[in-house]
């Protein structure tokens, strides 16, 4: 009954009755949503935890029809990954993100934050396309940088946002205090703003990377995947979601077993990540002195 | 140009290249003494297997000059990645080279050979003439092995399935709905087939399997020829479609009363039915590699001088009609840098790489095919020049 809502009559038990089953109504709908992710998480354990070994981390993939050998290639490939995509995306995404949060009153700030956030919908397969159109193509090679040209275009939205947001919760009196002293701007910039919203960027970054290193639709056309070593960036580069995709399509059991290894140990350094980002959240924002 | 081509032109680069192999054979004790070391290796892999004709002049042709370190990309089948990786594999290890090829598909193999983003192509279907138009240069085929399409079906207790092409085309067109149908029954009189609908299942993206698939049922079927045709991606008249030999075997296994195709080496391994095929000697066989062997062996006879060759529906009383070539997808003309090193990983794969073909389940090249791609290889040019 929608009316009992608004009417403090009605009996207690009643009232009672409805508390509870709205209750566990609630309570079953957040294990509904959780248990996909116990599921995966489950799930992968369960396939993933008998294939991990040092091969694995350490080795080369071994041909076809030969067991053993690992993925250590595509574990380095997607850490050279993270890093040129860190090394290109984070220093536009930080300024971005700066301007957005103090110079971002203007018609232009509201356009780009609009742009901004239609990029963090872009599917990432398209991302790649682009990728592959402005550096794979007019180099006529698939390489590292391509890929991290990819991963750095999925990275910036979400970096310029989190680092709006994180300087935005920096009091205003802050600046001004600072500015009234007869501070630079560019000063108050570097030494008061930023090490106050310091704690939200490097979420705002950990969480791009966590997003960043499961992608592999961006990858496909760009790092192209690798059976070796790196080779320098200009080369086609292995990441690890990239491999567990080829090896659980391929029809090799060795294979899907070293694809669910490398997908759970993939999963673990996200959800590290993850609860390294809560970490960081707690004690960088306590900071703000 | 690759950026970093040169950059690992040291000689520790080397060494750790064949310490990372892992095999067997005698590391080299030094790259400078490279000629020795491929030799070697060479003589340890004969020795595993039974040598091939016609190999010994062919891998040592064309040697990496001492020290330099080639890495080479390719793409394209899927159907050919198994035995790539491997017989790349045995050939870097000799040569101290790379080879990176990826298995994006047939289609995008011809598409990242035409954009020049890789270094050759890898196809189990011929390059149609829009394609070789919108390629810069002129492309070769080199016919490099043999693949086939596996027939599965999902009827639970039925072993041994039989199929014409006839047949099988009609299902396909959406003529022939139930498996009970009299021109099934026909041909599997000792099995009991109920009244089930039949539930196709095609390949969804392009695919040289379809290619392979959809050329024989033009070959054997008039109707099939005229309402649809053959290709790497057609317009199906009936059925539902799954992506990739996984997608439509899943397609398959889950699904009461359905068949599909894929390519013979993932039945291999997933273990599944596959349906015995009446070939044109009028006997039914099961997708094999002596199936497949037989089936090449007849086009082999009269192989066209550039290679692209279809032989589906082959002559043979041992052929498995739904067989046909793969091939390696190269510019006539090649880049300067590279040019000696493809030619010398063509030749090997062509030669003494069909050694690995076997135990892979693949058909290895019949001799007068091997004869032939030498003969294509022989004709590519370096910078403009001849070899």
């Amino acid at each position: 009954m929608a009316s009992s809502a608004f009417n403090t009559g009605g009996s207690l038990p009643r009232r009672q009755f409805i508390n509870r089953v709205m209750g566990a109504l609630l309570c079953l709908s957040a294990a509904v949503a959780l248990t996909p992710l116990l599921l995966v998480i489950g799930f992968i354990l369960a396939n993933g935890i008998s294939g991990i070994n040092l091969d694995l981390l350490t080795k080369l993939p071994k041909p076809v029809g030969e067991l053993g050998g690992g993925m250590g290639n595509a574990f380095l490939g997607t850490a050279i990954l993270i890093a040129l995509a860190s090394l290109f995306g984070v220093p536009i995404g930080v300024l971005a993100g700066i301007y957005l949060s103090e110079f971002g009153n203007t018609g232009f700030a509201r356009i780009l934050r609009f742009l901004t956030d239609v990029l963090t919908g872009v599917p990432s397969i398209i991302i790649g396309i682009v990728a592959y159109t402005l550096v794979v193509v007019p180099t006529h090679s698939f390489s590292a940088v391509a890929g991290g040209v990819a991963l750095a275009i999925i990275m910036i939205p979400v970096v310029t946002r989190t680092t709006e947001e994180a300087l935005r919760r920096v009091p205003n009196a802050l600046r001004e205090a600072s500015l009234g002293l007869g501070v630079h701007e560019w000063k108050t910039m570097m030494y008061i703003v930023l090490p106050a919203g310091l704690g939200g960027i490097v979420t705002g970054v950990m969480l791009a990377i966590a997003r960043i290193s499961g992608e592999t639709a961006p990858l496909l056309f760009t790092a192209f995947g690798s059976r070796f070593w790196q080779d320098g960036l200009g080369n086609p580069i292995a990441a690890v979601p990239l491999q567990v995709y080829k090896y659980a399509l391929a029809p090799y059991k060795d294979w899907h077993d070293q694809a669910w290894a490398a997908a759970f140990i993939l999963m673990m350094l996200i959800l590290i990540l993850n609860v390294g980002v809560r970490v960081v959240t707690r004690s960088g924002f306590q900071k703000i002195r | 140009m690759k950026w970093n081509t040169t950059l690992l032109s040291s000689l520790a680069a080397g060494a750790l290249l064949a310490a990372c192999g892992g095999s067997s054979a005698p590391a080299p004790a030094s790259p400078a003494a490279a000629s020795s070391a491929a030799a070697s290796a060479a003589a340890s892999s004969a020795a595993a297997k039974p040598a091939a004709p016609a190999s010994g002049a062919a891998s040592a042709a064309a040697k990496p000059s001492a020290g330099t370190k080639v890495n080479l990309t390719g793409a394209g089948s899927t159907a050919d990645f198994p035995l790539f990786t491997k017989v790349f594999d045995a050939w870097g290890q000799q040569t101290g080279n790379q080879v990176n090829y990826q298995s994006v598909g047939s289609g995008a193999g011809i598409e990242q050979l035409t954009k020049k983003t890789v270094d050759f192509g890898a196809s189990d279907a011929i390059m149609t003439d829009a394609q070789e138009k919108a390629a810069p240069a002129p492309v070769v085929h080199i016919p490099v092995t043999i693949v086939a399409a596996a027939v599965s079906y999902n009827l639970p207790g039925v072993t041994n399935l039989k199929l014409d092409g006839e047949t099988l085309a009609n299902i396909y067109l959406g003529t022939i709905k139930f498996w009970d149908d009299p021109k099934i029954t026909a041909l599997n009189a000792d099995v009991k087939l109920a009244h089930t609908p039949i539930a196709v299942v095609h390949r969804s993206d392009g695919s040289g399997t379809t290619y392979i698939f959809t050329n024989y049922l033009a070959a054997v079927s008039s109707d099939w020829k005229s309402k649809v045709g053959a290709a790497t991606s057609v317009n199906w008249p009936v059925g539902i479609g799954g992506a990739g030999s996984e997608g439509v075997s899943g397609q398959v296994s889950q699904t009461p009363g359905a068949i599909g195709y894929f390519e013979y080496a993932y039945a291999v391994q997933n273990k599944l039915a596959t349906v015995l095929m009446k070939n044109k000697a009028g006997k039914f066989t099961a997708p094999s590699v002596p199936g497949s062997t037989a089936a090449a062996a007849g086009a082999a006879a009269n192989m066209p001088a550039d290679g692209k060759a279809i032989f589906v529906d082959a002559p043979g009383d041992d052929t498995y009609p739904i067989a046909g070539f793969s091939w390696i997808l190269s510019y006539k003309d090649l880049d300067a840098a590279k040019g000696k090193t493809l030619i010398d990983l063509f030749t090997y794969t062509t030669t003494k790489g069909q050694d690995f073909a076997q135990p892979l389940q693949y058909a290895p090249l019949p001799k007068p095919v091997q004869d032939l791609d030498a003969k294509i290889i022989g004709g590519l040019t370096i910078g403009g020049k001849a070899q």
